[in-house]
């Protein structure tokens, strides 16, 4: 055994898995402090500011957790089929169609319960975004078509679609931008708290993170699913059906996709409104890669990357530094990860 | 006493942790051909490599003809008359074999004005040594063993003065090494000095004139051959800690064999026809059993169907004809993890490739092709309780050094991921076992180990088919053994017929027939 692998096992585990993050948090941030100080901003404030906006006001505190929900459900839908060692770059276009199937569905069956409407809608969100990514797992699996291509490029066809269908379809004339008028009143999802207002998809968001680490950890194919990314020739020597679980994986991915839009049109909007996908996939791939694809360490990043992005807003709009400051410090704590891997090897 | 040709002090050189030499010495004098003898990771490439100014040594000096000397690149090496033949070589495949030889000494790209001259110095330094090369022939119309020569050429036309050779045995016929040995003892006749780097002590005591004996990166001793005895040579390759007297490698096989005998056939090919990745036929009509109780082994030179017909015979690969039955069930691709499941046990022949699991940890590769049946499973759940005690126990027999189930595989060193191979493969009752070159790159009481459970197995009623490229393991180990040539199963020989010579007749494709076969 070598040196380096007993004395790293003697540091307690939790801290030889927190450590590089903790220091990749401070470098970053240190580095975005130049920035904002060399642009002639007071950069102990922009600290405050990024940081403490979610906790100071209990608006600041929701919109935390309402940007936590598509954000985990963004980043599962990545970091599932990369366990198999699929590369799913299309959960903007699987969130878009899961929003708009949802949207249908509350719209064409407004009349119904909520106790038949709401499971519905939901329900219609995660087949939209199965069949969304099945359709690059169909690709692969019969013309292997590498998944990255087919995945983004379904991505802008779903712009197109929204906009048809907030257009022509179910348009709502009074909105002044592309929207379709509300879903029935069933469809909605119950709030938590009334005011200021938050849904139950963030109960939801973190539901489905459990049952995804219970999947991945726990059953059989989600074990052959980590084998199938951890050796692909491996696992198919040893019986796994490796083309099968790739496929698999992605349509895992785009149900998780499809969900994050479903829960944004039953929960946030009520409706459909053309670019509610805001920046969810680049925040969701940011996420995942901070977790190294660990889903179970998923909610905890995506919860501190909401804080930025909650602080991110306030900075822009109080301290008038641009927003894009934060997006810098998410990619910088994305190569600090990274990048104390490489120098732990 | 004269000055040594190649002289090697106090060299110490590290790979991060691992300390692969520690204070060496080494002297190669004029006119000899010295061993350099040691089990797997004893440090014997390496040593050489700081020679040959592949690596840097840590520490330590170098002198060639007592004049001391800084070797960084195998340029260096060769102007100071140095040359080494690995045991992986690269060669440009679709060129010819003087173009081979040529690539690198021209002085202009395109230049081949000399080629002509060139092939004929060539053709006389292969007549010369014995070296029995076609210089127009392309590389990859050749076998490994020509190929090989080509190398030791390639050395000689630079005229290098000292030869340093890596296993070169690995994948020769006995017929080849019987010739290449003659070789040898024509360069040294020819004033040039050679390093013979083994792990086999039949053959320092077969070539060399001395041996230098190197056991976990440090010196054991040098002596001349004439004072080198067996058992010495075993001892100082294994230290103290391996049990001689019961050791496959030194004593053989147990002589009280009378009791042994056979049981029904277990694995039964009839005509088996199976593709390579190229859709060419690998294997071309093979025919032959396995009975419970029988080691079978399959000699050949690498890449002669071996890995095709393995990989067919587990299901990992479709049979592309004839008929394969294992243990009763017909296979004809996809069955692998029902073959698992009912007690067929396989150590694959590539175990980064073909059986490792690096991000994911240690427990989750030992359960791999068996995570779908009990114990480790119950419906669609995993049972980890009973994984992670099964591992841990897995981990203590089979002394994979590891902090435990949960650790990242990607953390073993080579030695531990084929322990963890063979745990896997061992931990389920079996009925037959499919191994193929178990012990490569193992170190000595690993090879031992591993004997021992394949004859453990066999004496229990196992039907085990070994596939090595190691004949000295098959001839150890095989109750019967089938040559494989071209895909093609050119003969069957009892244990009493066994005989190393026809062997390698058969294993090159020049063995005829007799009538009376
Ligand atoms: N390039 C390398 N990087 C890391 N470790 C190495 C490297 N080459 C050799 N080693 C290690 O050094 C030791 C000696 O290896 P080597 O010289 O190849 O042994 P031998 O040739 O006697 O089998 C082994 O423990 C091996 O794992
Ligand atoms: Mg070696």
């Amino acid at each position: 055994m070598s040196v380096a692998t007993i004395s790293q096992s003697r540091l307690p585990r939790w801290l030889n898995a927190v450590g590089p993050y903790v220091v990749a948090v401070v470098v970053s941030f240190a580095a975005a402090g130049v920035f904002i100080g060399l642009m002639g901003f007071n950069v102990l404030r922009a600290y405050e500011t990024i940081l403490f906006t979610s906790f100071r006001t209990p608006n600041g505190f929701i919109q935390t957790l309402l940007k936590f929900v598509p954000l985990t459900l963004q980043a599962l839908a990545f970091t599932v089929p990369l366990a198999a060692g699929k590369f799913n770059i299309g959960g903007e276009g699987q969130l878009i169609v899961g929003g708009i199937a949802a949207a249908a569905v509350g719209i064409v069956f407004a009349g119904l319960p909520g106790i038949l409407l709401l499971p519905l809608v939901l329900l219609a969100s995660v087949v939209a975004g199965a069949i969304w990514a099945g359709i690059p797992g169909w690709l692969l699996y019969r013309f292997r078509i590498s998944e990255i291509l087919t995945t983004v490029l379904l991505n802008f066809v779903s712009f197109q679609l929204v906009n048809y269908v907030a257009v022509e379809i179910w348009p709502d004339p009074a909105a002044g931008h592309p929207t379709t008028v509300p879903i029935g009143m069933g469809g909605v999802l119950p709030l938590l708290i009334r005011r200021p207002p938050l849904h139950v998809g963030f109960f939801l968001a973190i539901v489905v993170a459990g049952l995804v680490y219970f999947y991945l950890t726990r059953t059989v194919t989600g074990y052959e699913l980590v084998a199938t990314g951890a050796n692909p020739r491996a696992a198919h020597v040893y019986g796994i059906d490796v083309r099968k679980l790739s496929v698999l994986s992605l349509v895992i991915g785009g149900m998780l996709g499809g969900l994050s839009g479903g829960i944004e049109v039953a929960g946030l909007h009520h409706r459909l409104i053309e670019g509610f996908q805001s920046n969810y996939l680049t925040l969701g791939i940011l996420t995942g890669l901070i977790a190294k694809g660990n889903s179970a360490a998923v909610p905890f990043v995506a919860f501190f990357l909401a804080v930025l992005e909650v602080g991110a807003s306030a900075l822009q709009r109080t301290m008038m530094i641009p927003g894009e400051m934060v997006i810098i410090v998410e990619a910088l704590i994305v190569l600090f990860v990274l990048l104390s891997d490489v120098v732990r090897r | 006493m004269t000055t040594p040709l190649v002289r090697m002090q106090g060299i110490h050189k590290a790979f991060g942790d691992v300390i692969a030499l520690q204070d060496v010495h080494f002297e190669l004098m004029p006119g000899e051909i010295h061993g350099l003898l040691g089990g797997n990771g004893a440090g014997k490439t390496t040593l050489m490599n700081i020679l040959y100014g592949l690596y840097a040594a840590d520490a330590g000096d170098i002198f060639v003809r007592g004049q001391k000397v800084t070797i960084h690149s195998p340029r260096d090496a060769l102007s100071h008359g140095i040359g080494m033949v690995h045991q992986h070589f690269l060669q440009v495949t679709p060129f010819t074999v003087a173009e081979n030889i040529l690539l690198g000494t021209l002085p202009k790209l395109g230049s081949t004005g000399h080629l002509g001259e060139a092939t004929a110095r060539i053709r006389e330094l292969a007549h010369h040594f014995g070296l029995d090369v076609e210089p127009d022939a392309r590389v990859e119309e050749l076998p490994v063993g020509v190929r090989q020569r080509v190398e030791i050429l390639k050395a000689l036309y630079r005229g290098v003065k000292v030869l340093i050779l890596d296993e070169p045995t690995t994948n020769l016929t006995p017929q080849e090494v019987d010739a290449l040995f003659q070789s040898l003892r024509a360069m040294v006749d020819e004033g040039v000095s050679v390093v013979f780097i083994t792990h086999k002590i039949r053959e320092v005591m077969a070539v060399c004139d001395r041996v230098t004996v190197l056991r976990d990166g440090q010196n054991v001793f040098t002596v001349p051959k004439s004072e080198a005895k067996e058992e010495d040579l075993v001892r100082g390759m294994v230290g103290e800690q391996l049990d001689i007297a019961h050791s496959f490698l030194f004593a053989g096989r147990a002589a009280n064999e009378d009791a042994h005998t056979f049981g029904d056939v277990m694995i039964d090919v009839r005509d088996l026809k199976v593709h390579a990745d190229n859709e060419t036929l690998a294997v071309r009509g093979c025919t032959f059993d396995v009975r419970a109780g029988e080691v079978f082994g399959i000699a050949g030179v690498a890449g002669n169907g071996q890995r095709e017909l393995v990989e067919a015979l587990m299901g990992i690969r479709p049979v592309a004809g004839g008929k394969v039955t294992l243990n009763g069930m017909e296979v004809k691709g996809g069955e692998t993890t029902s073959l698992l499941a009912q007690g067929v046990a396989y150590i694959p022949e590539d175990r980064l490739e073909d059986g490792f699991l690096p991000l994911a940890s240690v427990a989750h590769n030992l359960i791999l092709g068996y995570h779908r049946q009990p114990p480790y499973a119950r419906g669609w759940l995993l049972e980890w309780k009973v994984i992670f005690q099964e591992a841990w126990r897995l981990i203590k027999e089979y002394k994979i050094r590891t902090t435990g189930p949960d650790d990242l595989a990607a953390n073993l060193s080579g030695g531990n991921i084929q322990r963890l191979m063979l745990a896997r493969a061992f931990a389920h009752p079996m009925r037959i076992l499919i191994a193929h070159n178990p012990t490569r790159g193992l170190d000595i009481p690993s090879t031992e180990f591993v004997y021992h459970k394949v004859m453990e197995q066999r004496n229990n009623g196992t039907a085990v088919l070994l596939v090595s490229e190691d004949l000295d393991e098959l001839l150890l180990l095989s109750d019967r053994i089938g040559v494989l040539y071209r895909g093609e199963m050119v003969g069957i020989l009892e244990r009493e017929q066994f005989d190393k010579y026809r062997i390698g007749q058969m294993m090159a494709g020049t063995y005829k027939k007799q009538p009376t076969d």
